[in-house]
């Protein structure tokens, strides 16, 4: 019961320095050959495998349609967090 | 038991977002770390509530046990599917780590107020920021925070019973995301490699039955800061519920009956704690044990000869859809007043009041043992998301 002697911490100070970078989904909409494009393309032919334009989780590109979306997979994600999302300052999602 | 004022450290809001708490203003620009005041105890009083606190735990156990034995979940409104795999992990004991104990303490009597059990946060205030604090303000003064060795000596324990990596997820949230990344903080210290993904970015393998990471790796070991019963409810629920290890190897659950799936992931918190996080809890509590000097009268189906009472959803976080009912009129929280179905309904209890606000003391448990404590502050009785965490020390 008595306070600790010492609390070294690394991974919670170098998340808290990142804490501003922003996290994103991870989810590109992308054409047949990989590349990136406009996310209602996906969301008008479902996004699925064997869809003209489907979603690639955990990919990265540079951001422009037409780029390129290297690695990531198919795999499909979102079945959970769906109750979650980003609360304020102070405010926990899932946490109580 | 004092409240004491005093002037915030010089660049207090830097001093504490390099230790984790990033979240220390809230959004109307009020603090939420709030270091203008403190509490003071005597070493007595923080027996009184570590004591306290192990015995709470100790009734709890034993309400699990009735909880099972006299098939109470439907009454407490866990879904039916998930009945058979809280009682098979109640039995096989998988690793469960933390809880905390919402108690109301007058410096006279001391009451739980709830059992957060599940997903519980205000985890890096408690163990490091106010640490930090003490060390710059009152070095000489103790605190009741044995946070940080006690959770990883924890998961030094846990080391042979997951499999490497764990994986700790949350919804994304930046408290959440804090608590994650000081529990990996403390499981790394511990020898264990972790990773982090956020709960909407699990993948669900159908092939190898598997919930995997966004490179496709099989997620094994997995803490995750998001309540059992927002994940049932979801899409992969249901997987999950097919990931814990069976009943037996004759009786089957969940709706695939895949034997591949079994036992594949090991999710920490443990699917039984749902019976310890539902605020039906604290009536079965008190059936249980009536009178116990430690619980408030709750009951489950209504007031009975309660006039002034607090009523809380059985599943209610944050303090959402509490009302605090004086004389038969709602005088704080949700408006509605009368029985509501799916609520217990508490005494109130005595509370530490002071410079305007209303204290409540959360007490911490790793590894079913009291940890520490964290004090939280409301101007009413209802703690939310926007009552603020104060330091604390004792003498």
């Amino acid at each position: 019961m008595r306070k600790p002697h010492e609390i070294k911490l690394t991974v919670l100070a170098a998340v808290a320095l990142s804490m501003t970078a922003c996290r994103g989904q991870h989810r590109d909409c992308v054409d047949k050959l990989g590349r990136l494009e406009p996310d209602s393309f996906c969301r008008a032919t479902g996004g699925g495998t064997g869809s003209t334009y489907r979603y690639v989780y955990g990919g990265s590109s540079g951001g422009h349609v037409g780029d390129a979306v290297i690695g990531g997979s198919a795999t499909p994600r979102g079945g959970f967090g769906a109750f979650g999302g980003e609360g304020g300052s102070g405010h926990a999602s899932g946490g109580e | 038991m004092r409240r004491r004022t005093l002037t915030p450290r010089e660049n207090w809001q830097s001093r504490v977002e390099k230790i984790g708490v990033t979240f220390h203003t809230l959004a109307d620009g009020t603090p939420y770390w709030d270091e203008s005041a403190y509490w003071e105890f005597g070493a007595r009083e923080i027996d009184r509530l570590e004591a306290a606190t192990n015995e709470i735990q100790r009734l709890a156990l034993a309400a699990g046990e009735v909880i099972l034995n006299q098939n109470r979940m439907a009454q407490m409104g866990i879904p039916p599917a998930a009945h058979d795999a809280i009682r098979t992990a109640w039995n096989a004991e998988p690793p469960a780590l933390y809880g905390r104990l919402d108690l109301a303490y007058d410096g006279n009597t001391i009451k739980l107020l709830e059992y957060n059990a599940d997903t519980p946060t205000a985890l890096v205030e408690a163990a490091v920021a106010q640490w930090y604090w003490l060390q710059d303000c009152f070095p000489d003064a103790d605190q009741f925070n044995s946070l940080h060795e006690k959770l990883i000596a924890k998961w030094k324990d846990l080391k042979d019973y997951t499999t490497s990596p764990i994986y700790f997820a949350d919804a994304g949230s930046e408290e959440d995301r804090m608590t994650t990344a000081y529990l990996e903080d403390t499981a790394q210290q511990a020898g264990i490699k972790t990773r982090y993904i956020r709960m909407s970015q699990i993948g669900w393998n159908a092939k190898h039955s598997s919930f995997v990471d966004l490179d496709d790796r099989p997620i094994s070991t997995i803490f995750k800061l998001y309540p059992w019963e927002w994940m049932l409810a979801e899409p992969f629920g249901a997987n999950a519920l097919t990931t814990l290890p069976p009943a037996s190897p004759l009786r089957e659950y969940g709706p695939r009956k895949d034997r591949r799936m079994w036992g594949s992931t090991l999710w920490i918190e443990p699917i039984w704690k749902m019976m310890w996080s539902n605020k039906a809890l604290l009536a079965i509590l008190w059936e249980l044990n009536p009178g116990h000097e430690l619980l408030l009268p709750a009951y489950l189906d209504g007031p009975r000869d309660l006039t002034s009472y607090v009523r809380k959803p059985l599943l209610g976080r944050e303090g959402q859809g509490i009302s605090v009912i004086r004389d038969g009129k709602v005088a704080e929280g949700s408006p509605a007043a009368g029985k509501i179905d799916n609520c217990v309904y508490q005494a109130i209890a005595p509370m530490a009041e002071a410079g305007g606000k209303i204290a409540v003391f959360g007490s911490w448990l790793i590894d079913g043992e009291s940890a520490g404590m964290g004090v939280r502050e409301s101007r009413g009785l209802i703690t939310n998301n926007t009552s603020s965490f104060v330091p604390h020390l004792f003498r």
